[in-house]
């Protein structure tokens, strides 16, 4: 049974390797030091990661396999490899996989379609950290399609969910709106609005539910809502049917139930459930997964970093746990001293850290190997945002100190 | 009210959580013992009235029309002009 697991699509910088590597010996030296006696070594697997896309490219490269053999050499970790996507690329692992024979599978699954198929894969382990079965799986999607490769990852691993009968949700945010844009016409891949539109009518004959949602501030800036009632509902001429275009609170709200969320760069981290409270009750805060958000982009040339602190507030405003990290390149919003002029619409990013910092269910740190790394240094007067290093990261990640019920804490990264 | 309302923002085209964002940065910059105004929607005067009345804030709302609210935020403990 698996504990954690990593979800990577996106190329994998060194730096993002090295502190994935640094949390898990914390994991490891810190909290678990008996795993590492070799009569100790736990029989299940801790840490499950499954990489697609150009994240693959890691595993074939000279400053990254060094630390891929580190991580292969705590106990208990596995990467489970995409081999349709790793033929593609042209990638070997041939290498890592003589050394870790039993913990590098680079061989999928077989779907219905009698295909293998990673994503098959990826569900079955969602669904082992999934409670009570059946259960719905969600899936976060940021990036446009057919521009990036995930919006046809988000298709595939949707069908994989719906094909072991799990309910399914899709969340589309930021680029991802244009998942929902109808009359998508490509001639040169699979047709993902088709195939969304499939999905949903194959949930429909299932007796599964099926929901998709587009933020509704994403979709008008891009162009989507034609019709605002002014009270939540928006009317699109240009989505395909399955999608709503709704407020990210609405959204949000789906965040508060428990079931397990992927995406393009996520995790799921297992935590004890905090059984001081009532185990009763479902509806209050305590049941909603915790939410660490990272983000990772410098501020300013994309919408992520101002997308991920606005996700991040949303989310401690319905009650949810969050903690934000500033990390690699999203530490650039807390570095020198931001101006806007006063007539812009847009947000100074700093302002909205030090405007949102004391809300309630909201943390805000920074990493400050990242901010060595770039030889800066944060603000004086972002007081609010905590410096954290290796160890306080792990901390983070592992300590379920939130009182959440949950069992299990959402890391999305941005 | 008109020429009084010209110099109240106007923040209804924005999403509720870039709405409390918005707010939080101007009661920050907001000089002491000043209010802050703002012209909403329903569903966006929904959103702010509960949480900010609960984390110290005196909120009064005023109907000024067509799903249109006129927002006042003030610190709690001192004294609010109506």
């Amino acid at each position: 049974m698996t504990s954690h697991f990593f979800l990577l699509e996106a190329m994998v910088t060194q730096e993002r390797l090295t502190w994935i590597e640094e949390v898990l010996k914390f994991y490891f030296l810190k909290l678990y030091p008996d795993t590492l006696l070799h009569h100790a070594k736990p029989k299940e697997v801790v840490f499950t990661f499954l990489i697609t896309g150009d994240a693959l490219y890691s595993l074939n490269e000279e400053d990254k396999l060094p630390i891929w053999e580190i991580i292969l050499s705590l106990p208990s970790v596995k990467i489970i490899l995409d081999r349709q996507e790793l033929d593609l690329r042209g990638i070997s692992v041939e290498r890592l996989k003589m050394k870790n024979p039993e913990q590098v599978i680079d061989h999928n699954s077989m779907g219905l379609n009698g295909q293998t198929s990673f994503w098959k894969d990826v569900v079955k382990i969602a669904r082992q950290n999934a409670e009570p079965l059946p259960s719905t799986i969600g899936y976060l999607q940021l990036e446009s399609p057919y521009m990036h490769s995930s919006g046809l990852n988000t298709l595939r691993c949707l069908t994989a969910a719906m094909e072991v009968r799990a309910s399914v949700d899709l969340y589309c945010y930021l680029d991802g709106v244009h998942l929902s844009h109808i009359h998508q016409n490509p001639t040169e891949c699979q047709n993902i609005g088709k195939g969304l539109e499939g999905l949903s009518d194959n949930a429909e004959k299932r007796g599964l539910q099926c929901q998709m949602f587009a933020c509704g501030r994403c979709a008008a800036a891009r162009g989507y809502s034609t019709w605002d009632d002014g009270k939540g509902v928006v009317i699109s001429t240009c989505t395909i049917k399955p999608f709503r275009i709704r407020n990210l609170n609405v959204i949000i709200d789906q965040f508060k139930r428990n079931h397990v969320i992927l995406g393009g760069n996520i995790a799921s981290i297992k935590q004890k459930k905090n059984t001081s409270s009532s185990k009763y009750s479902t509806a209050d805060k305590g049941s909603a997964p915790p939410v660490t958000i990272l983000i990772t982009k410098a501020p300013y040339g994309t919408e992520y970093a101002f997308g991920a602190l606005s996700f991040a507030v949303a989310c401690a405003h319905q009650g949810i746990q969050t903690q934000v990290v500033f990390i690699e390149e999203g530490v650039y919003a807390l570095t020198g001293s931001h101006h806007l002029g006063e007539e812009t619409q847009y947000f100074n990013l700093q302002e909205v850290i030090d405007a949102v910092a004391e809300s309630d269910n909201l943390q805000l740190y920074a990493y400050q190997p990242s901010l060595l790394r770039r030889r800066i240094t944060k603000n004086k007067h972002m007081t609010a945002v905590l410096d954290i290093g290796k160890t306080e990261l792990g901390q983070l990640l592992f300590h379920s100190s939130r009182g959440s019920q949950a069992g299990h804490q959402r890391v999305l990264f941005f | 009210m008109k020429e009084e309302l010209k110099m109240i923002p106007d923040l209804s085209d924005l999403t509720c959580t870039n709405l409390m964002i918005r707010l939080k940065i101007l009661l920050k910059k907001a000089p002491e013992d000043s209010a802050v105004e703002c012209i909403v929607r329903r569903d966006q005067r929904d959103t702010i009235e509960v949480p900010f009345s609960r984390t110290g804030y005196n909120v009064i709302v005023h109907n000024i029309g067509n799903n249109r609210f006129q927002v006042s935020l003030k610190k709690k403990g001192e004294r609010q002009e109506h």
